[in-house]
């Protein structure tokens, strides 16, 4: 009841409000052909920034005309899909002859027409042979007055002051407002607004010529927007900017799916530790050591480990050597003294000598060798380095892990269930950032761990990009089949209230917000269970940025 | 607040698109497919020979005398567009015939001028 308190002179533009609107409800149902069905195209909303525009669709095709310049430029699109038509001969059909349209971009076309700069309504047909689909489209070129007359005025900065300019506008809308502010003031309602109701069609009914020329040409652009009842209006051209795809909705029978937290693990039989058997220094194999992400064979040496000595193992170690070195030089003379007398002494302890000397000179050489070997690490299967903890000199304990070895190709995923049958029949796994991989079922654990079964998949498709210990969530086919729709999940978005919705292409350049419940299917989309019937066509590409216009 | 939602409303209506559903093809009175062109209803009887006939009727399915007007017809036969007029045949029927049998069920659009200088089309 705002109306009420204000005074007589913004009662005015108050009234004309009114009174145009009852004017526009009048017009509006004057479309209506007769008896509550629509005749001819699909209607559109008349959105007054856009050029002039015809629409037609058939099972195959779906083209939008748009009148600039005494220019129609055609684009065509597949119905279903919402893919340009590339390559198609267009030819158009008016009462005053047919036209073949000239290819201008990868499904534009362009045809000149003439016969717009009158306006009134133009019935087009349109027949178009694409590949071996020929088709017959039929479609109304609606032309307001005001754009079929070439004049120079300027647009109107608002709505109303399109009004301010006509004295018998603002004459009338006074007139008007002050009866409405006096009638209302009276608290006759009914016989107010009866009177405002006659009073704004019969204003609607005078200067309609005159507000029409008044009408702002349409920009040089149509900008997408979006209308009170919540579509939105994209004409064609932002369309193919934004590549908005669609597809057909179609029900269907769907397996259950539960949805489990999941890691990816490495395969245990294509994946290494290599480790430091004993303690030491690292030390570089010949090349130095290798960067992460190199490729190795299995037996490659990647590291050497020199075990450290200790200060008493060493005088230990230099006392044996003393030791044995006086051994052998005692030996050694007695044996050389020997070999000169061989007729004195016996053929035994000549050979006995010899190998006692022998035997001393391998222990002594063995003494030098254990001082001076260092380890090898070797990688124990062929894969990549995926962590590494080398360097030069740095002191490893004995089972240090110092390279991780992991076959990029071969990764298991580890996730966690509770009933170990789910995921036999078939897995998939969603990863953070939208991409899915296949999974195939290897086994589920007997003991649980925190509370849950382990189970375990291997990744048989889309494993490139994918790191161990990435999370991800597992889709397990269980339970029974569920009937709905099944939509990519990028056709989901939520709206500015927190509703899941999706957008349907009701319309060539026409979009419709539908509230919608899902459920997940697999990792690619999810499952529409209320609020979209089957045969309708769904966004599935550049739904969020419909949705992010205003 | 009635009278401002009542506005609101007003005035969003010439916004808010009308509901796309146009008759379904229908079989006419005589025998042939029926749908909406304009403010008519278009009959084309085709029935495997190159001549078809259109008949006119209104919204009440009363013939309309097709004295005056004027149509032409573009038929997709074979994967090749038809094109050809057709004229007044006495009664509300428009006759014209194509370069090739016309079968029955053919996709394609009729484009009809009325007397009065109106144009409608009707979509097969």
């Amino acid at each position: 009841m705002a109306c009420h308190l204000v005074r007589r002179g913004s009662l005015g533009p108050c009234g004309l409000l009114v009174g145009l609107g009852l004017a526009g409800l009048v017009l509006a149902t004057g479309a209506w052909a007769h008896e509550g069905h629509d005749h001819g195209a699909p209607a559109t909303p008349q959105v007054t920034t856009l050029a002039p525009r015809a629409e037609a669709a058939s099972a195959d095709f779906e083209l939008v005309a748009v009148l600039r310049d005494g220019t129609l430029t055609l684009h065509l699109d597949r119905f279903a899909d919402n893919a340009p038509v590339d390559g198609a001969t267009i030819e158009m059909d008016t009462p005053e002859g047919s036209q073949a349209a000239k290819p201008v971009a990868p499904g534009t076309y362009v045809v000149p027409a003439p016969f717009a700069a009158r306006p009134g309504a133009h019935d087009l047909a349109f027949t178009i042979t694409a590949g071996d689909t020929v088709d017959v489209l039929a479609g109304t070129l609606t032309v307001p007055a005001a754009a079929a007359s070439s004049d120079t005025q300027t647009p109107a900065p608002a709505a109303l002051a399109q009004f301010g300019g006509l004295p018998v506008g603002a004459l009338a809308g006074l007139l008007i407002g002050f009866l409405a502010g006096a009638l209302v003031m009276s608290r006759r309602r009914a016989a107010a607004l009866l009177v405002l109701g006659t009073l704004g069609v019969a204003l609607a009914g005078a200067p309609q010529g005159a507000r029409a020329a008044d009408t702002p040409k349409p920009p040089v652009r149509d900008a997408a927007q979006r209308l009170p009842d919540g579509s939105v209006i994209l004409p064609k051209p932002s369309q193919r900017i934004l590549g908005v795809r669609t597809i057909v909705t179609a029900s269907a029978s769907h397996v259950g799916v539960v949805e489990l937290p999941g890691r990816v693990v490495p395969d245990a039989n294509a994946s290494g530790l290599v480790q430091t058997a004993v303690g030491g220094r690292l030390a570089p194999p010949q090349g130095g050591f290798k960067p992460l992400g190199t490729k190795v064979a299995a037996g490659e040496i990647l590291a050497f480990v020199h075990p450290p000595i200790g200060a008493s193992d060493l005088k230990d170690l230099e006392q044996q050597g003393y030791e044995l070195d006086q051994q052998i030089a005692i030996v050694k003379r007695r044996y050389e003294r020997l070999s000169a007398i061989q007729n004195a002494v016996t053929r035994r302890e000549v050979e006995e000598t010899e190998i006692e000397l022998k035997g001393l000179q391998t222990r002594r050489a063995n003494l030098e060798r254990v001082q001076r070997e260092p380890e090898a690490l070797r990688a124990p299967v062929a894969g990549v380095i995926a962590t590494s903890d080398a360097m030069a000199g740095q002191m490893a304990d004995p089972n240090t892990v110092v390279f991780r070895i992991i076959d990029p190709d071969r990764l298991w995923v580890e996730a966690l269930g509770f009933s170990p049958d789910v995921g036999r029949s078939g897995a998939s796994g969603r990863l953070p950032d939208g991409r899915s991989v296949t999974l195939t079922f290897l086994g589920a654990g007997m003991s649980d761990r925190s509370q849950a079964l382990p189970l375990q998949f291997s990744v048989t498709a889309g494993a490139e990009q994918l790191r161990a210990g990435q999370f991800l969530t597992v889709l397990a086919e269980a339970g029974a089949p569920r009937t709905g729709i099944a939509i990519p999940r990028t056709a989901v978005v939520r709206g500015a209230n927190g509703q899941t919705i999706v957008y349907e292409h009701v319309t060539a350049e026409r979009f419709m917000a539908r509230e919608v419940k899902t459920e997940p299917l697999d990792a690619g989309r999810v499952l529409v269970v209320a609020g979209l019937p089957p045969g309708r066509r769904v966004v599935t590409e550049g739904a969020e940025l419909i949705e992010q216009i205003r | 607040m009635i009278s401002r939602h009542f506005l609101m409303a007003v005035l969003s209506l010439p916004l808010v698109a009308l509901p796309a559903f146009a008759h379904e093809p229908g079989v006419g009175a005589n025998g042939g497919v029926r749908v909406d062109a304009g403010h008519y209803h278009a009959e084309l009887v085709a029935d495997g020979t190159p001549a078809i006939s259109l008949y006119l009727s209104d919204g009440a399915d009363k013939p309309v005398a097709a004295e005056g007007f004027k149509a032409s017809a573009i038929m997709i036969v074979d994967g090749k567009a038809q094109r050809f007029p057709l004229s007044p045949a006495g009664g509300n029927r428009l006759a014209g015939t194509a370069a090739v049998a016309i079968p029955r069920g053919v996709k394609g659009v009729v484009q009809i001028s009325a007397p009065d200088g109106a144009s409608a089309q009707a979509k097969y």
